[in-house]
């Protein structure tokens, strides 16, 4: 009996490893595509001035970020300690790419780290803990939650270890810098090119993947503001919370159903933009969809004509000028209070450009 | 005497039924008064009447001692005096017996904060008054039920109670322990205080009640003075015919032939060398005090525990037996002393309880024959007289005698040479208990080898044709049916663990 | 004791009251369908269209499937966490077989192995639970995790598409015009665990496992056997919701599933299946899949926010579970 037991044990263990090897291959085989894009980020900057209103052309960081990086100081390998949102999407990975990049230039280690969901505050406060416990040179935080951070950070204060602040902000005075999207001039840029593409009338809405976040809210109220003040004859709706594709498709779909005077419908990132297209395609109704971020399915169904287009931040740039941001700091060098990292409007026809392909991923 | 307690007129209905209709009863102080009665006869729905647990019908009356009460609840009832011990123990097995005893009792605890030591000593004082020997720390599920039976007892005459009912209290308790009960309850009886016994063991009854009352089917029979009357004439009372005494089986072993032998049965913790064989169609008793082992046998042999050594051989074959399944296999069935945890599924019906052993019979290829079921269910529930409206009855809504049958059914579906009845009347009122004896003397008279332990002696010397003793995990002698009284079986199963081990009764 | 005697005289009843009886729970649930169906037709713009109703069904389809699959575990008186993030893995793995960039197996070969991977980690499941004699929330807690961490790992993070059309028109497809063959799956596959639950030993055995575990095993009914297959049984049901999940958008997610098991348990509870085993229901349960995907798609077109939507389903739950109990405690009262 006992030996059976084990023996099964075994089996079960054995079973699961087994998947687990014969299938990651492929993943593995997949994963340079992104790194070859991480040269390409740099110019991305210069491209953001483009869009003529975008209010991220006054703070573009484009010139300064490089012309100063020939002030960074170099370092002895110390290390810079980045605690990001997640590490399982491709946006993260994205930065981790950049802020590597940066360390490697600069001579600096880089450990970063991240929860494995966006609503795992706790985690990713026992993760800044760890990275406090550790005295790195510097720390950078992309917080989930900036006010259930802020006992932490007062700790990172008091420790004397310079803090940046990425992605979305803090609440609090301790970071340096913020070097962040401007999420809500991109949803603007999003709600902009929506209105130019629906005209100035009927009933849009909007599937917001989170509404717990900085960066989430602001996806949503940016769209909602732009709108309010710019095309106020749209009938906008109450945003629904949709995280999850499914649940996205069938909110899309209730939308639509419920209000036939809808021409389009937001979504505030992959998941929602994904869900939208499919609940759209299922109602046979013609909905124009606008996105956020990118993706391999946002990116099919633009090319296919399927989606509008959708904003995109810059995520490799965002983990490059985190880290130098970082250096700065740990150099004793002035900060400004934000540093952007850009956004960009992409649709089926600039797609393939070199300076926004570079920041898309599958 | 004046009368302490007196209950006039009471009915009870349930929706549909009328479970008790114009029952009287009166306790005499001073006195233990029997309530006796076939199980479904009302005894229990009078007693939660007494206690507050229903409320009767309009037109009931009680009257303690003289002035007409209305017990509101089971709290009302406590604060005029009336206390019950459920058959069922009420204890919460993860407290220690004090933290029990005063469980949700005011004055238990101050501010919310509950002072074991307190309890400790409270407990301690009243064990010390009651002449009780146990300790307050220990934990109930540490404690064999007659202990906690006692702890229980303990409870309800902390409450001063003046009328105390205890329901079925010696179903788990040993001879000594129910010696040492009625010890309790001879020393709670004064002149302020009265005792309701409710019990199926006419022995108990004979000894240590004053006056008995009988209920049979929701109505008041009588009620007898205990010492003018024959307990037969109790029986005949409650069953309303006539039943005899010292009983003995009615056949006899035809066969030679040895259907299931085992040999040198050990388990870890309790069974020693256990050897015997039944014949086909003989019917071996097992007799013992309990903690003997019997049950033990029972289980090991039927592969429900593990054993440590040992053979079984049926129809002269070795066969390998190590798991429940493996016994079925091989056509041996267990009836199991505890028919509610390990013979019904309470929640399902008559006819899937009846055909549960003998699944592969009523599937082709996975699917179900309800149909077949259906019939055999039916079948079997004629044959053996289960009581119900039909079939599709759950086996929840039966009462002990009628669940017993379903689960002697279950095993006669499946068709199995041997039979192990454990405790098979335990709960059964004495009019089910013969059809049960009667059934058990077809079976071997069928060819069946059949196994029957038993805790009662008359049980044993009705239905057995051989008896084995047994006493601290070990066989301590076999005994034909003609030879075997009560005092020889006794005189066996209280060997001496020396003696035992010594081999002096060998 | 008396009372069952009681009982006995109480139950002389005709055949009628007693089929009444032993689907009141049905009646009950179906009557609270149909309440809902009816609130929302007049507070939600356009609801009491003909599609929405076929709507409901086609959402409901992928949760339903599996809530079949979990009410087998639920009678046994056992619990799957895992199917949330295990559908997540098995949708997964239906990328890796099927997907262009992966293996590109033929879709029939694709599928069989798909619902492998479904009666496997099932089997996993069981084999704890039986066999290593965990109890089911903990070794279904584990593979949640286990399930969710290979499902990253397998897709590098990455969400794969599967543009196999065969394996989209799964979901998408009308073989019965009008009618989406994820919402026809599901019915079907409710008339399948209908006929196991019933009509078969899975079903008999898994009603007396949660009923009795200990009378089941004495009776001589192989309990580690037959709960292990509960689980593998569950797991196919899982693999089949995966599939209807994945084929209705062509792509998956590997981050997503985390939660979708309490939605599963909640249909199941709804429908009247006890959770402490030996009594199940699957009508019950196709009615409770459809009150949750109905309760969903009516505050949606209403427009009320997602937050509060989760608050009136939570309350649902506790208003069904509470009258079944009650329900049942004046059952047993007589």
């Amino acid at each position: 009996m006992r030996m059976m037991r084990s023996t099964l044990a075994l089996g079960a263990v054995l079973a699961l490893g087994l998947t687990a090897c014969g299938t990651s291959t492929p993943a593995e085989t997949e994963a340079p595509a992104p790194a070859d894009t991480t040269t390409a980020a740099a110019p991305v900057e210069e491209t953001t001035p483009a869009d003529e209103t975008a209010p991220a052309e006054e703070t573009t960081p484009a010139d300064e970020g490089e012309t100063t990086d020939g002030d960074v100081p170099q370092g002895n390998g110390e290390t810079i300690y980045l605690v990001s949102k997640g590490f399982q999407h491709r946006f993260w990975q994205a930065v981790k790419e950049g802020a590597e990049q940066a360390g490697e230039e600069f001579n600096y280690k880089i450990e970063f780290v991240g929860p494995q969901a966006e609503t795992q505050v706790t985690e990713q406060l026992n993760m800044l803990q760890t990275a406090l416990d550790t005295k790195p040179a510097a720390i950078g935080l992309a917080a989930l939650d900036s006010s259930a951070a802020t006992p932490l950070l007062d700790q990172i204060a008091a420790a004397d270890i310079p803090l940046i602040a990425f992605d979305s902000g803090v609440d609090t005075d301790h970071p340096l810098t913020t070097v962040s999207t401007d999420n809500a001039a991109a949803a603007g840029e999003a709600a902009k090119h929506m209105v130019e593409l629906v005209g100035n009338e009927g009933t849009v809405g909007l599937v917001c993947h989170d509404e717990v976040s900085v960066t989430g809210k602001q996806r949503c109220t940016g769209f909602q503001d732009w709108m309010k003040e710019n095309a106020p004859e749209i009938n906008v709706l109450t945003p629904q919370v949709a995280g999850e594709v499914g649940l996205a498709a069938d909110t899309a779909k209730s939308m639509i159903q419920a209000n036939p005077d809808m021409v389009g419908i937001y979504g505030t990132n992959e998941a929602a933009a994904s869900g939208v297209i499919q609940g759209a395609s299922e109602t046979g109704a013609d909905i124009v969809v606008v996105g956020f971020d990118s993706g391999k399915t946002q990116l099919e169904a633009i090319r296919d004509g399927r989606q509008a287009g959708a904003v995109t931040q810059a995520p490799v740039l965002m983990g490059y000028e985190t880290v130098v941001a970082a250096i700065k700091a740990i150099n004793g060098q002035e900060l400004p209070k934000v540093i952007d990292s850009g956004y960009q409007w992409y649709d089926a026809s600039n797609m393939d450009d070199e300076e926004i392909a570079g920041n898309l991923y599958e | 005497m004046t009368k302490l307690l007196e209950l006039k007129n009471v009915s009870k209905t349930f929706p549909g039924v009328k479970a008790l209709q114009n029952v009287q009863l009166d306790l005499h102080a001073g006195e233990v008064l029997g309530l006796c009665g076939e199980n479904g006869a009302g005894k229990s729905t009078l007693m939660k009447i007494l206690t507050g647990i229903y409320t009767p019908d309009p037109g009931a009356e009680i009257w303690l001692q003289g002035t007409k009460v209305d017990v509101r609840d089971v709290n009302h009832a406590r604060e005029l005096g009336l206390s019950i011990i459920h058959q069922e123990l009420n204890m919460v097995p993860d407290l220690t017996v004090a933290q029990n005893l005063y469980l949700g009792r005011p004055g238990s605890s101050k501010g919310g904060f509950v002072n074991d030591k307190d309890l400790n000593k409270m407990a301690g004082d009243l064990f010390d008054r009651l002449g009780m020997d146990i300790n307050p720390k220990s934990y109930i599920r540490d404690l064999s039920v007659a202990r906690q039976q006692m702890v229980e007892i303990a409870r309800a005459l902390d409450f001063d109670s003046k009328i105390l009912v205890m329901d079925e209290p010696t179903a788990a308790l040993t001879l000594q322990e129910t010696d040492a009960l009625f010890g309790m309850i001879r020393d709670f009886v004064t002149p302020e205080t009265g005792l309701i016994y409710i019990s199926h063991r006419m022995p108990e009854i004979e000894e240590i009640t004053d006056r008995v009352t009988v209920l049979r089917d929701g109505e008041y029979v009588g009620t007898v003075v205990t010492d003018d009357v024959e307990m037969r004439e109790i029986i005949s009372m409650m069953v309303g015919r006539e039943v005899s005494g010292e009983a003995r089986p009615r056949t006899t072993v035809e066969s030679d032939e040895v259907l299931l032998k085992v040999e040198g049965l050990n388990t870890k913790h309790l069974l020693r060398d256990i050897s015997f064989e039944v014949r086909k169609g003989e019917v071996l008793g097992f007799a013992g005090l309990m903690g003997a082992g019997r049950t033990e046998v029972a289980r090991a042999v039927f592969g429900a525990d593990p054993k440590q050594s040992g053979d079984t051989y049926l129809h002269g074959q070795k066969v390998n037996i190590r798991t429940a399944a493996d016994a079925v296999r091989n056509g041996i069935g267990y009836l199991s002393e505890d028919r509610k945890t390990f013979g019904l599924l309470l929640e399902q019906d008559i006819k899937q309880n009846a055909v549960m052993a003998a699944m592969k019979d009523f599937n082709i290829g996975g699917f179900i024959l309800d149909g077949k079921i259906k019939t055999v269910g039916q079948e079997m529930s004629d044959r053996l007289r289960v009581k119900t409206p039909s079939v599709n009855q759950l086996l929840g809504k039966l009462s002990g005698g009628n669940q017993q049958k379903v689960v002697i059914a279950k095993w006669l579906v499946r068709n199995c040479d041997v039979l192990i009845f454990d405790e098979p009347t335990r709960g059964i009122d004495v009019g089910a208990k013969e059809e049960i004896y009667e059934l058990i003397e077809q079976l071997s008279g069928q060819g069946k080898a059949i196994i029957v332990i038993s805790s009662e002696l008359p049980e044993v010397l009705r239905v057995s044709h051989r008896i084995a003793v047994m006493a601290n995990g070990r066989i301590t002698g076999f005994l034909d049916n003609a030879d075997a009284d009560q005092e020889n079986i006794m005189e066996l199963a209280t060997v001496g663990k020396t003696q035992v081990v010594d081999g002096a009764v060998a | 004791m008396s009372t069952s005697a009681e009982g006995t005289r109480a139950e002389s009843s005709s055949g009628l009251s007693r089929f009444l009886k032993s689907s009141i729970q049905q009646v009950f649930v179906f009557a609270a369908l149909i309440l809902i169906y009816i609130f929302f037709m007049f507070a939600a713009p356009n609801f009491a269209e003909p599609k929405i109703a076929l709507d409901i069904v086609q959402q409901a389809a992928y949760i339903g499937v599996m809530a079949l699959g979990a009410t087998f575990i639920i009678a046994t008186g056992g619990i799957d966490l895992s199917v949330g993030t295990g559908m997540t893995l098995v949708a997964v793995m239906a990328g890796v077989f099927l997907s262009g960039d992966w293996m590109n197996l033929p879709l029939g070969a694709g599928l069989v192995l798909i619902l492998l991977v479904g009666a496997v980690m099932g089997l996993l499941n069981g084999l704890n639970i039986s066999v290593l004699g965990l109890p089911p929330f903990i070794a279904t807690l584990a593979m949640m995790m286990v399930a969710r961490g290979l499902a990253l790992v397998i897709s590098g993070k990455a969400t794969i598409s599967i543009a196999n059309q065969g394996y989209v028109w799964l979901a998408n497809g009308e073989i019965i015009p009008g009618l989406k063959n994820a919402s026809l799956i599901f019915i079907l596959m409710a008339i399948v665990a209908g006929v196991l639950l019933n009509k078969t030993l899975l079903g008999r055995y898994a009603i007396a496992i949660g009923s009795n575990e200990e009378a089941t095993r004495l009776s001589g009914v192989n309990v580690k056997f037959w709960k292990t297959m509960v689980y593998v049984t569950a797991g196919v049901f899982m693999a089949l919701g995966a599939i209807l999940y994945s084929a209705r958008f062509g792509f998956v997610q590997p981050a997503e599933g985390v939660g979708f098991e309490l939605n599963v348990i909640a249909a199941v509870v709804i429908g009247g299946t006890s959770l402490s085993g030996g009594r199940a229901n699957i009508i019950g349960t196709v009615v409770g899949a459809l009150i949750m995907e109905t309760l969903k798609k009516g505050l949606q077109m209403m427009g009320i926010a997602q937050e509060w939507q989760l608050v009136v389903t939570g309350i649902v739950v506790l208003i069904a579970v509470f009258v079944d109990i009650v329900r049942r405690k004046r059952a047993s009262a007589v």
